[in-house]
């Protein structure tokens, strides 16, 4: 409480002081002035810190964590702010601590997991409307649903209108920027079963069953599956009539299904 | 994953919108402007960030320039979205409050480091609009 009230009492002429005195002291090496002025600095902008970083808790991190790199978002506008330029310290301190805080969120691949949060929370809400409205013999409120979820009114509003549609960000967005750093993009983050390789075993099963099959029964469901052509056009091809072609074609479905089963 | 250039034509419009001067009410205008921004290309991080600039001038609006109402305009372009948001009593100009404290200044701050561009519009019969774009990033 004492700590709030002296930090009140930092007005802007002081902060301008203790910079210039500060900007002295940096000139001066192994000063340890420097040191006590800078964290003096810190301590009397922890507020402006705490002030933004408390605007982000909403995102899903902790608000202990968004302090802290917050701080050293003002550590920064510290060591690089220059009274010379002629804008107060918190002007130019405000967008250095939230690029920070911003900075944070993108390294914990935060922009991937809202959605995909907003859209089983989405799912959630619809399942939770089913449920309650048979219990409760009536279309449930935003505010029940809310309270069943242990979410807020404006999740369960925002899920409910945005939870489907949300743009997510193409894979190869740059998550951060910083300069010569070579920047990771959203696909080094995301990790999935591979549909292609459930495609493979599925390929390689079917191709085994295939071999249970006669060269006539082989040559139709290829024709009929893979190229698509027309009952008809086989059986004229095979020259046999198309009731055999339809024949032969389900015994062989048959026989693969069969196999597969096994 | 960028929207065709036909779609557009579905994104681009203006949403009015007017609410009581009260906190209780900020939560509106900051979902009917994460709707808005969600129909240019946004991404999860920038509606956020119009969610907060919204809500901060909504807030500044009720704790610096009371009268009954805040109006709220969303405009979308093809690449940029602005949101007014207008005051009907004493104006939230940072320098015609006359505080101690330094947070309405810090809100406003803070909507310039979320927001490409925020100016400010008084208006003769009283009030402010707060002007603020953020272009679709990419």
């Amino acid at each position: 409480m004492q700590q709030h009230t002296d930090e009140e009492r930092w007005d802007r002429r002081k902060t301008r002081e203790t910079f210039a005195r500060f900007a002295r002291a940096k000139k001066r090496p192994g000063d340890p002035e420097y040191e006590r002025l800078r964290s003096e600095l810190v301590v009397a902008h922890l507020n402006l810190v705490r002030y933004l970083a408390v605007k982000f808790a909403n995102r899903g991190e902790s608000l202990d964590d968004l302090i802290q790199v917050g701080t050293v978002g003002l550590l920064k506008a510290i060591d690089r702010f220059d009274l010379d330029r002629g804008v107060e310290f918190t002007t130019y301190a405000t967008p250095t601590i939230v690029g920070e805080i911003k900075r944070y969120f993108r390294d914990k691949g935060w922009a991937v997991k809202v959605p995909r949060r907003l859209q089983e929370l989405n799912l959630a809400v619809n399942r939770t409307i089913e449920k309650l409205s048979v219990k409760l013999g009536r279309s449930p409120t935003v505010g029940e649903l809310a309270q069943t979820l242990n979410a807020s009114e404006e999740d369960i509003l925002e899920a409910q209108e945005l939870g489907q549609a949300y743009n997510l960000l193409s894979l190869d967005t740059e998550l951060s920027g910083e300069g010569d750093k070579k920047s990771q993009t959203l696909q080094d983050y995301i990790g999935t079963t591979d549909a292609d390789l459930a495609l493979l075993e599925d390929k390689a099963n079917l191709e085994r069953a295939f071999e249970v099959l006669t060269g006539r029964e082989r040559v139709i469901l290829y024709l009929r599956f893979y190229e698509s052509v027309s009952q008809t056009e086989i059986a004229k091809r095979l020259n046999v009539s198309q009731m055999h072609v339809s024949r032969l074609q389900q015994k062989a479905l048959e026989k693969l299904r069969h196999v597969l089963q096994e | 994953m960028n929207q065709p250039v036909e779609n557009l034509t579905h994104t681009l419009g203006t949403v009015e919108l007017r609410i009581p001067c009260k906190a209780e009410w900020v939560a509106v205008a900051r979902l009917a402007a994460a709707a808005v921004a969600n129909r240019l290309n946004f991404s999860i991080e920038d509606i956020e960030d119009v969610k907060l600039a919204v809500a901060e001038a909504c807030t500044n609006c009720i704790q610096h320039a009371g009268g009954q109402q805040i109006q709220i305009v969303c405009e979308t372009e093809p690449d940029a979205l602005t949101v007014h948001v207008r005051d009907f009593g004493r104006g939230t100009r940072p320098e015609a409050i006359a505080s101690r404290d330094d947070e309405p200044r810090l809100g406003v701050f803070l909507i310039r480091s979320l927001m490409d561009s925020v100016e400010y519009d008084a208006h003769p019969e009283g009030g402010t609009t707060l002007v603020m774009t953020k272009k679709v990033s990419g």
